[in-house]
């Protein structure tokens, strides 16, 4: 089984509860099997009798994760309890245990057509082309996080390889990337070109601006806690007139609302709704003050279950006139 | 009979906050207790509980408890689940009463420097809501990250400024408990009152078999102008707690006072703080206005300068603090296949040195396999706290074996201390663990608790079992 590979982070979470007061699903749903001791125990019972593998309460816990990497980044030997659920996520799809609403989400994610358009040198991939005059596009979904991190990982593979055609095509050798699950995925996969997130790029084309504005930024689990890069995407707000507001009480905790897991609200509806309320609360329900994010999934989870609350990508920033 | 209870505690708290699923049962079935622990890691399956219930209001509690006295159903209140004496395992199945949700920050009074809390809220996030306000709790224990306040106020909990701030019982001010036959009930709102015998006491350390904590008003603090620390090392653990007596004895007031043997100071001190020495290492912090701080340190440097082999300065002080929960992260703290308990124990300066000796040699001569180490955690000016501990690195395969050579050190150890005046234990609970030495520890003092507990719970609902008190059905 592929939960075997994290034998060490099994042994040392399953007992540890070092970090329970960090994820964010366990923090709304006071569940014992929504920290990572809670997921450890399951896989380390599942390690030593395989039929577990079928247990529905234990699969389900699996995919109520959100993949959150602040216990991981919190804990001082930095265990990768992110690791076992994705393993254990492999190990349920390959033997067949996936659930329902699960293989639906993958049927879709596999059906993928890339296509490029427009000229220039570099390849953009994200949905404000207009902010990267003279790149290229590349268009046609997710290029295999999403598969990966449900655990479909042979198909992930496959879409990734059709995404690197793509960009062999286009001949491009820097490929600027807006999501910030799709940058994690592909600087790790994409050894032919040089992959950058879009706030490096536009930081450096900036002028800056003087006028003065205030956001909550919500920092991205991807840029944070994967990629230990979240500073491109605050300076590149701060060169633009944002003034980044204090947000909640303290700046581990993660406040992306299910993006570690990319598709979390498509398998989660009510608990993403729970996710944005409570960051709603730790903002002290300001309903004027807007918040940004780095996430196009965080802005379509928040403008549907909070649509009260005024939310912009760092790229509408750019073009943010209020 | 099972689907109507589940329907009755449904309606109580609502569907989503009623689980009897695997995944939480496991989760619920083992808590920071190393018999559970050894149970599952050798393929056992510890007892799970029947419902896992999460009141979000105190009404709920009172409903679910009335629930439970209906059908005589055991009831273990669960906050983190961090405990390691299993005081939350559901040893008899029936309702987990999990109180995570009841999680709310009600006020803060600045004036008087309180706050008013559910007590299922997690300690680090009250802290972090706190600091928000402009204060602290000063209250930093090791598993602050893990456990809510309902559980410190279950054992008597304590944090690492205990010696200037005090363990949970000097924080706080008043509680709001269920009783077992579910009515709600405040105790007096000042802590120091001449109204009679003190009901908020009786709850403290009550670890559930009492009935259910669901608020509490705490003390805050300013945060403090400056906090220092100084460590210095000492040829032997007898010097280094003959200075640390002087500066508690000599009424300076630190925050915090640690004291390392020699075998932890090679071991533990070097592992985590990289201070690699021979000796005992011991530090100290002062906390409060700088002047004060400076004046204090001084003060306390002169003491341990007067027998220390080395001063190893402000650097080797912060290091300790900065570093504090790193101890309690694994792979520093010890884990499976290890056994391994915290003797924890508190005695006075006259009576401490000879608990640490009696239970040593206790360890040494009787158990061969185990390695016994120490520490002194929580300084008062009267005494302090041996945070002893037992390391077995290759305990019997077999858990019925290792589990009763386990509970054989505890029994041995535990009764030495009591000899030499240590009172078993300070801040980690009676529990499941320490049950059966109650007796020995109050003597006939313990009928008074006794009679309590039956007053108070006459089905024995509450947490059965538990501090030495009877069992389901007894």
């Amino acid at each position: 089984m592929y939960i075997d590979k994290f034998e060490d982070a099994i042994n040392a979470c399953r007992f540890c509860f070092m970090c329970r007061h960090l994820d964010p699903v366990g923090n709304v749903t006071f569940r014992e099997s929504d920290i990572p001791r809670g997921r450890a125990l399951i896989a380390d019972r599942i390690r030593m009798d395989p039929a577990n593998l079928k247990n529905r309460d234990f699969i389900d816990t699996f995919y109520r994760s959100a993949l959150s990497g602040a216990n991981r980044t919190h804990c001082v030997s930095h265990y990768d309890e992110i690791g076992i659920t994705i393993a254990a996520r492999r190990d349920i799809v390959e033997a067949g245990f996936a659930p329902q609403k699960v293989k639906s989400v993958a049927d879709k994610l596999v059906c993928v057509s890339f296509s490029i358009s427009g000229k220039g040198e570099l390849l953009y991939l994200g949905k404000n082309p207009s902010l990267y005059p003279g790149c290229m596009t590349i268009t046609g979904g997710d290029p295999g996080k999403a598969l990966e991190v449900l655990g479909f990982f042979n198909e992930s593979q496959k879409v990734l390889e059709q995404f690197k055609q793509k960009v062999a095509e286009s001949g491009c050798k820097t490929l600027v990337v807006a999501e910030p699950s799709s940058y994690h995925f592909l600087k790790e996969n994409l050894s032919e070109v040089k992959v950058v997130h879009c706030a490096e790029y536009l930081l450096e084309k900036s002028a800056g601006s003087a006028e003065q504005r205030k956001a909550f930024y919500m920092e991205s689990d991807f840029l944070k806690n994967y990629c230990d890069s979240s500073e491109i995407a605050s300076e590149l707000l701060e060169k633009s007139g944002w003034n980044l507001l204090p947000f909640g009480t303290n700046t581990e905790e993660s406040t992306a609302v299910g993006e570690g897991a990319v598709v979390f609200d498509e398998l989660n509806p009510e608990l993403c709704r729970k996710l944005c309320h409570h960051v709603v609360e730790l903002a002290g329900n300001d309903t004027k003050t807007p918040f940004v994010t780095a996430s196009l999934y965080v802005k379509q989870v928040f403008s549907k279950y909070e649509p009260k609350i005024k939310i912009m990508t760092i790229e509408d920033t750019l073009v943010y006139e209020g | 009979m099972h689907e109507m209870i589940l329907s009755e505690l449904t309606w109580a708290v609502g569907d989503d906050y009623v689980q009897n699923n695997d995944a939480d049962s496991l989760g619920h079935s083992i808590d920071y207790y190393w018999v559970p622990e050894c149970w599952h890691d050798r393929g056992g399956k510890p007892t799970p509980p029947d419902f896992i219930v999460h009141p979000s209001t105190s009404k709920q509690v009172a409903e679910v408890l009335k629930i439970a006295n209906t059908h005589k159903i055991p009831v273990t209140p669960w906050g983190g689940g961090s405990g390691s004496q299993g005081g939350a395992l559901p040893i008899y199945g029936g309702i987990i009463l999990d109180m995570k949700r009841m999680n709310k920050v009600l006020s803060i009074d600045p004036v008087s420097m309180t706050v008013t809390v559910e007590v299922g809220i997690n300690t680090q996030h009250l802290e972090w809501e706190v600091n928000k306000a402009g204060f602290s709790t000063m209250h930093f224990p090791a598993s602050i990250a893990c456990a809510t306040l309902g559980g410190f106020i279950a054992h008597r909990g304590t944090g690492v400024l205990s010696t200037k701030y005090g363990k949970i019982e000097d924080m706080i001010m008043s509680l709001e408990v269920v009783t077992p036959t579910g009515e709600i009930i405040h105790t007096l709102p000042v802590p120091r009152h001449a109204s009679g015998p003190s009901l908020t006491e009786l709850y403290l350390g009550s670890e559930g078999t009492l009935g259910v904590v669901t608020r509490a008003t705490m003390k805050i603090h300013m945060i403090p102008e400056s906090r220092k620390f100084h460590a210095f090392l000492f040829k032997t653990m007898h010097e280094a707690m003959d200075a640390g007596s002087k500066i508690m004895t000599s009424r300076l007031q630190p925050c915090v006072v640690r004291l390392y043997d020699e075998n932890e100071t090679e071991k533990l001190v070097k592992r985590v703080l990289g201070i690699d020495k021979q000796g005992a290492y011991l530090v100290f912090g002062f906390d409060g206005p700088e002047k004060i701080v400076d004046l204090q340190l001084e003060n306390a440097c002169a003491i341990c300068a007067k027998t220390a082999t080395e001063d190893l300065g402000v650097e080797a002080g912060q290091s300790w603090w900065d570093n504090r929960y790193k101890f309690f992260y694994p792979p520093y703290m010890f884990h499976m296949p290890q056994a391994f308990g915290t003797l924890d124990t508190v005695a006075t300066f006259s009576n401490i040195e000879n608990v640490y000796w009696a239970m040593k040699k206790t360890v040494n001569e009787n158990f061969p396999e185990a390695t016994f180490i120490g520490h002194f955690s929580h300084w008062y000016d009267w005494g302090c706290m041996l945070y002893a501990r037992f390391i077995i690195d290759e305990p019997p395969e077999d858990p019925t074996e290792a589990i009763a050579l386990y509970n054989r050190i505890w029994d041995m150890t535990i009764r030495a201390a009591i000899k030499e005046g240590g009172v078993i234990n300070e801040h980690h609970g009676v529990g499941l663990k320490l049950g059966r030495i109650m007796r020995d520890l109050y003597g006939p003092a313990f009928t008074v608790l006794e009679s309590i507990k039956k007053t108070l719970d006459p089905n024995n609902i509450m947490n059965p079992g538990k501090m030495g008190f009877p069992g389901k059905g007894v």
